[in-house]
């Protein structure tokens, strides 16, 4: 349900404001699931992301307008790619300034069966890494990055 | 219907401050057990992961860079009514990056935990898209 929810959105941003209303569940924000998850990214450039998350990580791109906004799924999560200057509320700088830039080090941890295969893959396919593969206590793990230098976390379930 | 649970994981500066908080702010429940180097906290099929300093993803990379809190890329949690909860959290002591904005998609404002990451709190705008389904 957050799913179409995000998917208003990004269909707002290509409607503008003027847009006619109508009833359906993104126009109606008690209908929307609370218990879903949506994580938001900011990017660089929203195409060259969307073909990363989908053709190198398995995303399915629910929706894309333009270069200001994109939607994509993966095993119950929505990530919402916003670029750092554009209409959308999530590309305007702060009160202060400050404007929104990818990197950091929050990120989603995808669960895979199989990090040190995924990993030789991807490297095959150009993915760069941050680090290489660590041991912890709860397993192993390697950081990759999108093309905006944004992590994702690779992580064996379990 | 049960949904797949989905991780993600923030770096933090203190664990027990930050499981407290986002505990007693925004409705999430402790999981599992506790350290001072990683706690972990849950909301719906959400699961945050919360690494201190000391927990292996606070290791320093190859190359000497350091993981730290902040950034701006976050979880958004959608609310049905933005301002009332923004307000009720203000009273809190919670506070916010900037104030609400209103984008073409809905309104926005990002809160910030105890080490300076970003939630983002969402309520969709009431603009309808049924004439642009056929694009979905």
């Amino acid at each position: 349900m957050l799913r179409s929810a995000s998917i208003g959105l990004a269909l707002a941003l290509l409607a503008g404001p003027g847009a006619v209303s109508a009833q359906t569940a993104a126009a109606n924000p008690a209908t929307i699931n609370p218990a879903s998850v949506c994580i938001r990214y900011m990017v660089d450039d929203v195409s060259a992301a969307v073909a990363f998350y989908q053709g190198k990580l398995g995303f399915r791109l629910d929706m894309q307008s333009g270069p200001y906004f994109a939607a994509l799924t993966k095993g119950g999560v929505q990530l919402l790619l916003s670029p750092t200057k554009g209409p959308g509320g999530a590309s305007q700088p702060m009160p202060d300034g400050r404007r929104p830039l990818p990197g950091g080090w929050n990120r989603i941890v995808l669960y895979v069966p199989d990090v040190q295969g995924d990993v030789e893959r991807l490297r095959k396919a150009g993915v760069a890494f941050r680090n290489q593969v660590i041991a912890g206590p709860g397993g192993k793990e390697i950081r990759l990055e999108d093309p905006s230098g944004n992590p994702v976390e690779l992580f064996p379930p379990g | 219907m049960s949904e797949p649970l989905v991780n993600v994981r923030y770096m933090v500066g203190d664990v027990q401050q930050s499981v407290d908080w986002y505990v007693g702010h925004l409705g999430f429940q402790p999981i599992g057990p506790q350290s001072p180097a990683f706690g972990a906290v849950q909301r719906g099929p959400l699961r945050l992961l919360l690494s201190g300093k000391m927990s292996s993803a606070g290791r320093a990379m190859p190359d000497g860079r350091e993981p730290e809190p902040g950034g701006w890329n976050r979880l958004q949690l959608v609310f049905d009514d933005l301002a009332a909860e923004v307000a009720r959290l203000r009273r809190r002591g919670v506070s916010f990056r900037n104030d609400i904005l209103t984008g073409p998609g809905g309104s926005q404002i990002l809160a910030e935990d105890p080490s300076g990451n970003v939630i983002e709190l969402f309520q969709p705008s009431q603009i309808a898209f049924a004439t642009l389904k056929a694009g979905v």
